[in-house]
């Protein structure tokens, strides 16, 4: 074999493309071949070092992203009741969130990003989920006592509907490997989940409102308590839902 | 290429449960590697993301025009176009490479070894900075594994443009690695 055939040869040889009789004949023609010898070991050093990347698993919430959607386009194959169809209207804004939410994630950095990253992951749970609370209730002696024992702290419940905040219920989440309660909140159409838990640093601090690709975020400190508010509300509905709560909570000490 | 000229109008029906569950099962296994692929073409985590999610939403759409055989390279494919037509809506504009660059060298390393993930840094930085023909070709050959077959069905391409490209990809990418690794201190064999 003369070099030109045995060096076109080569990349097919690594890539294991070769008929068996092929390799044979070009293992043969390598042993009086310095530079095709050479030849392949470079692309043999390639392979390796292309494989040694790390690899990068898909995200999480990439995951979560196409289950919701797979989730919702089974359902909606279904015949379907108005009551329904308002609820995968609901999903279908949650879909925009959670769109915008993939940008959120990549845009932040570090622990920040994670703890922005849970809340929002737990919002839209919220937002999609037919069953947005683990207690159902505007009743805040239902809702406060059914943390006790499921969290190491009681968190300060109000039903806000004098806001214009009706209270609809509390979940658990995680929250940098914490367990923590979310109180959910409705606003017209909208939901808002505000994430509690005891804050670590004393005095208050006023809330901080940020808006990413179409949903807002509060972050605050008051009466004892770090809290977090995730909704797809304008910004200005967000700062005034903030004040409704850190009210309830001055009014009840 | 076979099974794949079969993909069938945008305008496909809203696939029934059924099909949905057998989605799952066939083509969800394959996220990583839609989204490995994404994340090289795209070079951005973020983009390669929504580039993923639109792409597994389009194949849902085609999947009653698959004919069973290998999942990976249709939903590769599939990125792939994808790919390409949100280049067309957005107007092609690529991430700058220095962002790019400075990004590959964040982030925690698993090996201890600093010249292992110095040599990696070297390498990420040397195939993102490739042209796209280039750099996809690479991966899907060296990192996705996929035969040249699947490869000229990925890229809509002969086998033997394949292997020449191919070729000329692995010479671009030795010669750039090269100059950014010194040969001493890096274990490395002649490139």
């Amino acid at each position: 074999m003369d070099c030109p055939t045995c060096e076109a040869m080569v990349d097919a040889y690594v890539d294991g493309e070769l008929s068996a009789t092929d390799s044979a004949a070009f293992e043969l023609a390598l042993e009086t071949c310095p530079d095709c010898r050479r030849r392949l070991e470079a692309a043999r050093t390639m392979g390796g070092l292309l494989r040694e990347l790390p690899a990068d698993p898909a995200p999480d919430l990439l995951r979560a992203r196409i289950e919701r959607e797979l989730r919702a386009i089974a359902a909606t194959a279904q015949p379907k009741s108005p009551r329904e169809r308002i609820r995968w209207t609901a999903m279908a804004a949650s879909l925009v969130l959670a769109i915008g939410l993939g940008w959120l994630g990549g845009s932040l950095s570090g622990q920040g990003a994670r703890e922005t990253d849970e809340l929002v992951s737990g919002y839209l749970r919220v937002a999609s989920s037919e069953r947005a609370v683990d207690v159902a209730s505007s009743d805040r002696h239902t809702v406060k006592p059914w943390f006790a024992g499921r969290i190491d702290y009681s968190p300060p419940v109000h039903d806000l509907t004098a806001g214009g905040y009706p209270l609809e219920g509390g979940r658990l989440d995680i929250v940098d490997g914490r367990k923590v309660s979310v109180l959910v909140y409705r606003h017209n159409q909208h939901r808002v989940a505000l994430t509690l838990w005891p804050a670590s640093s004393t005095g208050n601090a006023a809330p901080k409102v940020t808006q990413r690709s179409g949903f807002a975020l509060a972050e605050w400190r008051h009466g004892g308590f770090e809290m977090r508010a995730v909704s797809d509300l304008a910004p200005a509905e967000m700062a005034s839902f903030a004040t409704a709560v850190d009210q309830a909570v001055d009014a009840d000490r | 290429m076979g099974g794949m000229s079969e993909v069938p109008k945008p305008d496909a029906a809203t696939p029934d449960p059924s099909t949905v569950a057998r989605f799952r099962t066939v083509m969800l296994p394959h996220l990583d590697a839609v989204y490995g692929f994404a994340r090289w073409l795209t070079r951005d985590p973020v983009a390669a993301q929504d580039l993923a999610q639109e792409a597994m939403l389009r194949a849902l759409r085609y999947f009653h025009a698959f004919r069973g055989g290998e999942a990976r390279p249709w939903l590769l494919r599939i990125v792939r176009n994808v790919w390409h037509d949100q280049r067309t809506r957005n107007g092609a504009t690529d991430q700058p490479l220095d962002e790019i660059e400075s990004r590959a060298a964040d982030g925690p390393d698993p090996e201890q070894s600093a010249v292992a993930s110095d040599r990696r840094r070297h390498v990420a930085a040397g195939l993102a900075a490739l042209p796209v023909e280039m750099r996809e070709i690479l991966v899907l050959r060296e990192i996705e594994d996929l035969s040249y077959k699947h490869i000229a069905t990925v890229l809509d391409l002969p086998i033997g443009t394949v292997m020449s490209r191919l070729a000329r990809a692995r010479e671009k990418l030795a010669a750039d690695l090269r100059g950014r690794l010194g040969r001493r201190g890096h274990g490395l064999p002649d490139l």
